[in-house]
This record gives structure tokens, C-alpha cells and sequence, in this order.
């Protein structure tokens, strides 16, 4: 049987799959989703727009849980820091985007390293506790310092992110660009991070955390790093979701939202980078088909949910490696 | 590394098929969806949050707007002496706003409606409104109270029951005149509507000269109120408006009983509390003595729809009820004014229009109040009723 | 004479205590003998729930009648996750089982929101809700009712894991689960009895606190998380812990939302944990 499979692989490395081809998807997709704009309605830029940002929190998130193992609930909470605080900067002390969004991300990334400090110190299942009650407290912020953050009656006024040049970012389509711009080379950057020695030292702590400790790594440090990495994406994504869609409101920053991450990075597939990803176009993609049924939307979910668990935790990569492509 | 075996060719084969279907019934329905309309088919949509914690608002409003489409389509509506049939395309916006911004999206550019039902909450009717504007189509909200929903407003959208702050000084001089307060609190759900409530009662109230010596705000599902009926009691109000959902009330209802809050305060419910399912939650002598701001009173014809909302759909009468049968009668007379399918013609038809409504005259009109403009807003005077000991309501005012 | 205020929300305290010490008492032994925090126990938590309402509504079962068949019901799901889902993910690791475990409530809040809507339901029982005024406290017939039967299911479960054969067994896999099975322990066995034991804890947990507060499909998570918390305050696999630092929670939270903030009042439960996790990790009563 292994025989069989590595002659397999050896034939399609060297006769079907030249490594040019490997790309082929890649620019492809990426040449698709560029186009977007020029044969599709708003309604699917809006939405494929949204589910980059989800794919952006998503990938920055397999960072914590697929590669170094730490399961936690908080992206929500770092997503919607990022957007409020730049929001706040831009419209209360009217500083440009550009100046707010890497202050905003910066203070995200402050705000996980002082949390994960001492949260990472716990094992699995506390941390991921500690994380669900971190989400929930920070949505009551959201939510009760309405002077701060309009509170439920939302905070309005936010503006594109101010033109380079003659490029404006205005209108729909120029700000879904600069999401998917931003995307890919987000991706791209984590993407070279998982693959380097550190990302091969995550996994080492991913796969037996006392073993790397006792081998000498300071499984803390790293386990950190992954959490403020995975936040500082998530932040990142929120400051450009906050001027794309230019209204906030704590109801789209609860639970549900880290929830959705979550599942997002479980079906695609934890641990590959690229699997949430293609989980936060599924999952997506199928909500919004199934938005004439609403009543039935999130069970048949759900379900589904629990039969991929069931049957292919590894989420759709696992299946996808199963079946025996690349 | 574990040996996953590779799958045998006949799940491959099944793998494949599911795809295959997946795709193939994704793209059919896709394609359905953005099917025009039929010849001589209205098609209108509705946003309204159907899942969610304020899912019995859209799943009322979709009700009222279900019976009123039966009517209508009994009817059928004449337009150039061609007989139409309405058609309402219905999606669930979980009462958030980039939920409701990508549903309303789908309905104009997808489904091509031409014209909006919606929403229910006001954090989605702000999102949704300057989408009307941009692609110039008509949406009358169903029942979203913040005044920036209209206040400054846009052009294309349109409310027809009375705003917070609108609400507020027209029911205030009622309250004061019949009740005679000096002092009041707040007990509120900390969501726009509760805060938007608060903030211009309590404002209005100050005109008067009576002062709000305590507010207090809850979250949406909470069931323990005695922390916050505890600073109420000590700051010995002479009214406490309430303001929720039926179960909030109901539970409120008992617990400050329970804690001697009851009959000595006098408790306000707001809109919500004014309808019957209150007395079925809470039991009629929980609530007998209690007061409510109602958005309809009792006349013949909410009691015909009641009855039909019962035989229907064996549920108890909503105010979401009304204002979604209201609502698509308003559009309907609208495109009949208009005589028209083109939706900017159906937006000035419902700025000239007056519609006797189950809820009250509507009317949409343009004005200043309070400092603040005012577009495409109606203003009838809500009720003040008061629970009788046997489940039934009382006209206090005006 | 202390403020009968104070004395009322002293008695409300220590009697939402006991409700999250019941919760915390089913949660602690799961995770110590199977090694899983069960998230799915806040759905089991909403779907008992809901099975007593329907069963005192459409059956007009009396209310103590209906916390045994919300139990059921409760001991049914439980099992039957363990056997369908958890068994089969165990050898992918305990992350596995989370996730499904977390999945799993996400399924059940779902389907509680589908099928009966996500309006609340009040659970009403006049037999209870009679009003008592205790030295000047105002209180119901209910929360009585709630101590007697929370002391009485803390006594049975104290003497069943104390004395019989399989909580003696519990006990040993929750020491060391390959030694036990090395002893001779039927580890399944004992896996459907923890499962069993905690469903219901938890049901008679929600079903009693049902009629104070309300039943909507959104019940679930909040209890579940402080569950949580009071497991790791009061010590992980302990049951006196659970029980005490449920006390701790209840009367903190209740004192809290009067005195502090009743907006954060769900935030008492954080701090609880942050405190915890650094100052005494193991807890109360902990033994790892």
C-alpha cells in the first residue's frame, strides 16, 4: 500500500505537476477575486469582502490553534478592539486612518501580550475559558461605555481610509480591493512565518508542549507570540472592517462572531493555514445561499458542523488530502 | 503520523456526486433567486431578524405582512388596468447590520425588488437606510425607534410610527396629567431602544420638572432583576418605566411585587407591555393596576386581526403584528398611486400619501423638532393604557 | 440589625450558589474522570430545561414531577454524546472532543432556537411561588424548595462516590485512568456513569433555577461558563470545592451587581477566574 501511494506521488510530482502548476490555483483564484468587481453585483463584493476579513481572522487564528495548539475564543474581542479604537481615533481626534490603523493594531497587540502573559501559563482547556470569558467581557465594554463607543446606539461617522494619491478608497469596489490586497499579503507573510524555524518550533510545541519545554524552548514565549500574532491580524482586520463598513455596533462583535471563526478554522481545516481560509469561503458561501430559509440556516449548520467533526476533523483539507490531490 | 486509509474508489465516486449536486442545486437556486419576477409580479422584500434574540419581531412582523398579502393578493393591485400580484421575498438579518446591509443588498441587486420592508431594529435600519438612497429605492422601516433612523434622514426611507424621540413629548403631558409624577426611573434593556428610550423620556420629562432619580439598564435574556429593583427601591420613584420584551416584563412585574415595589410605584411598560401576551406570561393580577404605553388601542379592527393572527398562526396579538400589516397596505397604496413600477415614482407617491392605519394616521412628512430634522417621519399619538384585573385594557389617554 | 436588604440578596446569593455548585459538582467530575471539560453540558442545561416546560405545560405534569423527567432527558443527551460523538473522537485527542463538545451546544442552542423560538418561556409554578417573609426577608416557597433539594443531591452524591462500587470506580480513573483499567475498571462503564451523574446534575440544576428566571434557547451559556469557573475555583475534581466556590460565586455575584455594577455583573465571574488562576491555581480544594 505505501509502495503503491509514494509511486503515486513520485509520478505526479515529476510528470502532472511541474511546480509552475503547484501555483495555477493560487493565481487563479487571486485573479478571480480581483475581478471581481467588473462582472459581480455589490451584493456579492459586500459579501466577499466580509468573508476576507473572516478569512484574514481565520488564518491568523490557525497560527494559535493549529500550529501551537492553544484553543481560544477571544478573536471576536481583538477584531472589535481594533475597529472601535480606530474608529474613536478617526472620528473623535480626527487622525487619518493611516496614522490610526497602526496605532490601533499596535494597542491590540499590547492588550493580547499583557492578557497572554499569564493566561498562556494555563493549560488547554483554562486558557480556553479564561479566552470565552475575555470575549464576553470586553463585548459588555463594547456595549455599556456608551460614551466611548456608542454603545448599542452604534458609533457612525467613520470614514474610507484617506486616498493615496489618486487612489480612493470610497467606494465599494476600491475598498474590497484594498481588503483583498491586504489579505494576501497578510497571508502571504504568515505563511512564510509558519514555514521558518519558528513556525516548525510552534509545531513542536503543538504536537507535545512538555516535551519542547523539556528540550529546552520556552514554550511560553512562543505560545505568546502565536496569541499576539493571531491577535494583531485579527485587530488588523477589524480597523479596515471599521472603515469599510463604516458603522459599528456591539451586537456584531459578540460571541457569535468568535464562534464563527472558530468553526471557520475547523472546517477548512486547522493546521494548514490555507484551510480556513477556504473555510471562510464555504462557510460563507453556504449562509448566504441559505438565507431564503432562515429559520432552518443555522441548525442545517450546526449539523453539518458536527458531522465534519465526526467524520473528518481535519476539515475540508483533511479531505482534500484524502482524497488524494497534491 | 496516523495512517488515514485512502478513501476506496466508490467514496471517491460519492464524494464527487455530493459535490457535483452541492454545485449544481447551489447554482439552480442562485439562479431562481435572481430570477426577475414573473410578468405582472410585484416583488418586494423584507429584512427583519428571524433568528437571534429579536427574532419575534420579524417573525410578527412577517405575520402581519403574510395576512396582509392574502388581502391584497385577493384583491390584486391594478395598475394601468394590469392586474398584479405581490410577491415578498423574506431574509433573516439576526438584527445585526452587516447582516441586514448584505440581505438588503441581495434583494435589490439579486432578487431585484422594488421596494424594502424593514427592519426591526435600528442598529440594521441605519445600516440599510443610506442603501436606499444609493440605489434609489423606496424602504419603509417596520418598527426601529432611534431617531437617527430618520433624524437626519434620507430621502428614500421612510418610518411610520413616531420615533423615540418623538414619542416621548407626545405622551409625556398624558403621563403627567393623569398619573402626576415628581420623580421616575428607568429600568431598561441596554440595547439602542431601551437607551433611545430613556434619553428622550427622561429628557422630556425634565421639561416638566420632574427628575429621573434612577436608571438602570439590563442585558437582552436577563431573568434576575432584583439587583436592579433593589436601587430602585431605594430611590423611591413614584413612576418606574420598564422597558423590554413581555418575558422581561413579566418577570419584572413579579419580582418587584415580590419585593413591595408593587402597587405603591407605579409601573409603565413600554410598547411591548401593552400587549396581551404581558397578561399570559405574567398572570392577570400580576399585572392588574400596571400601566403601558400601547401603540394601538383597543378598536374593532386590531381585534379582527387578532383573530385571524390566532386562527392563523395560533399566536397571541404583537404590535410587530400591526406594524407589518400596516406597512405593506402603506407600499401597496403607494405603487397604486404611483400607478407605477419604477421605484423612485413609488417614493414620491408615499411622501404624498395619508393611510388610515391599524396603528394611527400615517402620514409621512419632513419637519424640525427638538433641533433635530426630520425626514419621512410619521407621528401619531401612541396610548396610555392601563391593565385591568381582568387581563383587559383601559384607555387612560389621551 | 443588618438591612433586610442585604439579608434578602444574602439568601439570594447563597441559593444561586448552590444552583452553580450543582452545575459545577456534574462538570468537575466529567472533566476529572474523562478528561473533558463538556461544554455540551450548557446545552444539555437548555434542553432539560425546555423538556420540563413542555412536559408541565402540554402533559400538566406537577413541577416536581417534571425535574426527574427533565433529568431523563438530560442523562439521555449526555449518554448518547458520549457514546456517539466523544468515543470516537477520543483517540484524536482531547482537543478533538472540545471542539466537538463545543459543537454539540452550538447544535442543541440551535435547535432550541428553531423549534420553539427564541422568546423566552416563563416556567410557572404556583405552588411555589408563594411569597414568605422570613424575619423581615421576603423570599418564595421556590428557593426553599431549591436549598432542600440541592443539600439533599449534594448528600447522594457524596455517599454514592464515597461508597459504591462505581463511584469508587469513578474515582479511581479519575486518579489514573491506566491503572484503573489495569485493576480491572470497566472504563466505559464508568465513562456513562460520570455522564449520566453530571446530565443530570445539570438538568435538576436548570430546572430548578427555571422558574426564578426564564427558559430561552440563550440560557445555557452563561451558567455553563461560570460552572466552569467555579470548577477551577473550588478545585479541580473536587466536589466540597465545586460546592463551596459555587457559594463563593453566588453571593460575589449577587453583592456585586447591587453594590459594584449590575451592567458587569456577569463580569464578577472573570475576575473570580483571573484571581484564581493566579494566585491559587489549583483552587480550593484542588488535588493536581
Amino acid at each position: 500500500m505505501a509502495s503503491h501511494s509514494k509511486n503515486n506521488t513520485y509520478l505526479k510530482k515529476s510528470f502532472f505537476y511541474p511546480r509552475a502548476l503547484r501555483f495555477a490555483p493560487i493565481i487563479i483564484t487571486i485573479i478571480i477575486l480581483t475581478t471581481l468587481p467588473l462582472y459581480a453585483s455589490s451584493y456579492i463584493v459586500f459579501v466577499a469582502a466580509i468573508a476576507l476579513l473572516y478569512a484574514m481572522v481565520a488564518a491568523g487564528y490557525d497560527v494559535l490553534l493549529g500550529y501551537t495548539g492553544q484553543l481560544s475564543f477571544c478573536q471576536g474581542a481583538f477584531y472589535g478592539i481594533g475597529a472601535y479604537l480606530s474608529a474613536i481615533l478617526t472620528v473623535n481626534y480626527g487622525w487619518s486612518f493611516w496614522q490610526a490603523m497602526p496605532i490601533s493594531v499596535l494597542f491590540v497587540g499590547l492588550v493580547s501580550a499583557i492578557i497572554g502573559y499569564p493566561a498562556l501559563r494555563l493549560r488547554g482547556a483554562y486558557f480556553a475559558v479564561t479566552t470565552f470569558f475575555l470575549a464576553h467581557f470586553v463585548y459588555l465594554i463594547f456595549l455599556n461605555e456608551v460614551s466611548l463607543t456608542g454603545g448599542p446606539l452604534g458609533f457612525r461617522g467613520l470614514r474610507p481610509p484617506e486616498p493615496i494619491g489618486p487612489l480612493s478608497f470610497e467606494s465599494m469596489t476600491n475598498g474590497y480591493l484594498l481588503i483583498l490586497f491586504s489579505f494576501i499579503i497578510i497571508y502571504a507573510l504568515l505563511r512564510k512565518f509558519v514555514n521558518s524555524n519558528v513556525g516548525l518550533i510552534l509545531k513542536s510545541i503543538e504536537q507535545d508542549d512538555i516535551l519542547a519545554e523539556s528540550m529546552g524552548i520556552n514554550t511560553a514565549a512562543y505560545k505568546l507570540l502565536s496569541f499576539v500574532i493571531s491577535a494583531i491580524v485579527a485587530g488588523y482586520a477589524g480597523t479596515m472592517f471599521a472603515h469599510f463598513f463604516r458603522l459599528l455596533h456591539p451586537t456584531t462583535f459578540s460571541w457569535f462572531l468568535s464562534e464563527m471563526v472558530v468553526i471557520i478554522t475547523l472546517v477548512g481545516g486547522v493546521g494548514t493555514l490555507i484551510g480556513p481560509v477556504l473555510g471562510a469561503g464555504i462557510v460563507t458561501f453556504i449562509l448566504e445561499f441559505l438565507r431564503f430559509a432562515p429559520e432552518i440556516r443555522y441548525i442545517g449548520w450546526a449539523i453539518a458542523l458536527i458531522a465534519i467533526l465526526m467524520f473528518e476533523p481535519k476539515g475540508l483539507m483533511g479531505l482534500i488530502k484524502r482524497v488524494g490531490v497534491k | 503520523m496516523s495512517e488515514k486509509k485512502r478513501l476506496g474508489k466508490k467514496s471517491i465516486a460519492i464524494v464527487i456526486i455530493a459535490v457535483i449536486v452541492v454545485v449544481i442545486g447551489s447554482v439552480l437556486g442562485w439562479y431562481f433567486m435572481m430570477a426577475p419576477a414573473a410578468p405582472r409580479v410585484i416583488k418586494i422584500g423584507y429584512s427583519a431578524p428571524f433568528t437571534g434574540p429579536a427574532a419575534e419581531f420579524g417573525t410578527n412582523g412577517w405575520r402581519g405582512i403574510s395576512i396582509a398579502l392574502e388581502e391584497i393578493n385577493a384583491r390584486g393591485v391594478y395598475i394601468k388596468g394590469e392586474k398584479y400580484t405581490v410577491e415578498v421575498v423574506r431574509y433573516d438579518d439576526r438584527c445585526e447590520p452587516t447582516e441586514g446591509v448584505a440581505a438588503v443588498k441581495k434583494l435589490i441587486l439579486e432578487d431585484k425588488v422594488i421596494a424594502i420592508l424593514g427592519s426591526h431594529c435600528s442598529s440594521v435600519c441605519m445600516a440599510i437606510a443610506p442603501l436606499c438612497d444609493e440605489n434609489r429605492i423606496a424602504g419603509i422601516t417596520i418598527e426601529c425607534a432611534a431617531d437617527a433612523v430618520t433624524s437626519p434622514g434620507h430621502e428614500y426611507y421612510f418610518r411610520m410610527r413616531p420615533s423615540m424621540g418623538l414619542m416621548a413629548p407626545l405622551i409625556t403631558p398624558v403621563i403627567i396629567d393623569k398619573l402626576k409624577p415628581s420623580k421616575i426611573g428607568f429600568l431598561a434593556i441596554n440595547d439602542d431602544y431601551g437607551r433611545s428610550f430613556v434619553e428622550s423620556f427622561k429628557k422630556n420629562f425634565e421639561g416638566y420638572g420632574v427628575s429621573t432619580v434612577v436608571e438602570q439598564y439590563f442585558e437582552r435574556g436577563a431573568t434576575d432583576f432584583y439587583p436592579y429593583l433593589t436601587a430602585i427601591k431605594a430611590a423611591k420613584p413614584d413612576i418606574v418605566f420598564y422597558v423590554g420584551v413581555t418575558p422581561e416584563g413579566a418577570l419584572i412585574l413579579k419580582q418587584a411585587k415580590e419585593l413591595g415595589l408593587i402597587p405603591e410605584v407605579k409601573f409603565i411598560g413600554s410598547e411591548e407591555m401593552g400587549e396581551y401576551e404581558l397578561v399570559s406570561l405574567a398572570g392577570k393580577e400580576a399585572v392588574a393596576g400596571t400601566y403601558a404605553i400601547s401603540l394601538w388601542a383597543p378598536k374593532p379592527e386590531i381585534k379582527e386581526l387578532a383573530s385571524k393572527v390566532k386562527e392563523k398562526f395560533n399566536a397571541p396579538m404583537h404590535y410587530a403584528i400591526v406594524f407589518g400589516y400596516d406597512a405593506l397596505h402603506v407600499l401597496v397604496k403607494a405603487i397604486e398611486m404611483a400607478q407605477s413600477l419604477d421605484p423612485a415614482t413609488i417614493k414620491d407617491a408615499l411622501k404624498k400619501l395619508e393611510y388610515e392605519g391599524l396603528q394611527g394616521h400615517i402620514k409621512f412628512e419632513s419637519f424640525e423638532y427638538g433641533g433635530k430634522l426630520f425626514v419621512n417621519q410619521g407621528r401619531w399619538t401612541p396610548y396610555l393604557i392601563r391593565w385591568t384585573g381582568e387581563g383587559e385594557k383601559e384607555l387612560i389617554g389621551p | 440589625m443588618i438591612d433586610t436588604i442585604v439579608l434578602t440578596q444574602l439568601l439570594n446569593g447563597f441559593i444561586l450558589g448552590l444552583i452553580y455548585g450543582l452545575m459545577a459538582i456534574g462538570l468537575t467530575m466529567i472533566w476529572s474522570v474523562t478528561d473533558l471539560p463538556d461544554f455540551s453540558q450548557g446545552g444539555i442545561y437548555i434542553i432539560s430545561a425546555y423538556v420540563a416546560y413542555w412536559t408541565i405545560i402540554l402533559l400538566n405534569v406537577p413541577y416536581f414531577l417534571a425535574i426527574p423527567i427533565g433529568a431523563l432527558a438530560g442523562i439521555l443527551l449526555s449518554v448518547a454524546f458520549e457514546r456517539i460523538v466523544y468515543n470516537r473522537l477520543r483517540p484524536s485527542g482531547v482537543l478533538s472532543c472540545l471542539l466537538a463538545a463545543i459543537a454539540l451546544f452550538f447544535l442543541l442552542e440551535n435547535v432550541a432556537n428553531a423549534l420553539w423560538t427564541p422568546k423566552a418561556k416563563i416556567m410557572s409554578v404556583p405552588e411555589t411561588e408563594v411569597s414568605l417573609n422570613l424575619f423581615g426577608i421576603v423570599t418564595s416557597y421556590h428557593r426553599i424548595i431549591i436549598f432542600i433539594i440541592s443539600v439533599l443531591l449534594f448528600i447522594f452524591v457524596h455517599l454514592f462516590i464515597k461508597y459504591t462500587k462505581i463511584g469508587m470506580a469513578m474515582r479511581a480513573v479519575a486518579e489514573d485512568r491506566e491503572i484503573a483499567a489495569l485493576m480491572g475498571v470497566d472504563t466505559s462503564k464508568v465513562y456513562i456513569a460520570t455522564w449520566a451523574l453530571g446530565g443530570a446534575l445539570t438538568s435538576v440544576a436548570a430546572i430548578l433555577i427555571s422558574p426564578l428566571y426564564a427558559v430561552w434557547p440563550g440560557m445555557g451559556t452563561l451558567p455553563l461558563l461560570k460552572a466552569l469557573v467555579v470548577v477551577i475555583l473550588g478545585g479541580f475534581g473536587s466536589i466540597i470545592g465545586a460546592l463551596i466556590g459555587g457559594l463563593i460565586l453566588g453571593l460575589i455575584e449577587t453583592f456585586g451587581a447591587i453594590y459594584v455594577s449590575a451592567a458587569y455583573q456577569h463580569g464578577f465571574a472573570f475576575i473570580l477566574l483571573l484571581l484564581t488562576l493566579s494566585l491559587r491555581p489549583k483552587g480550593l480544594f484542588g488535588r493536581r
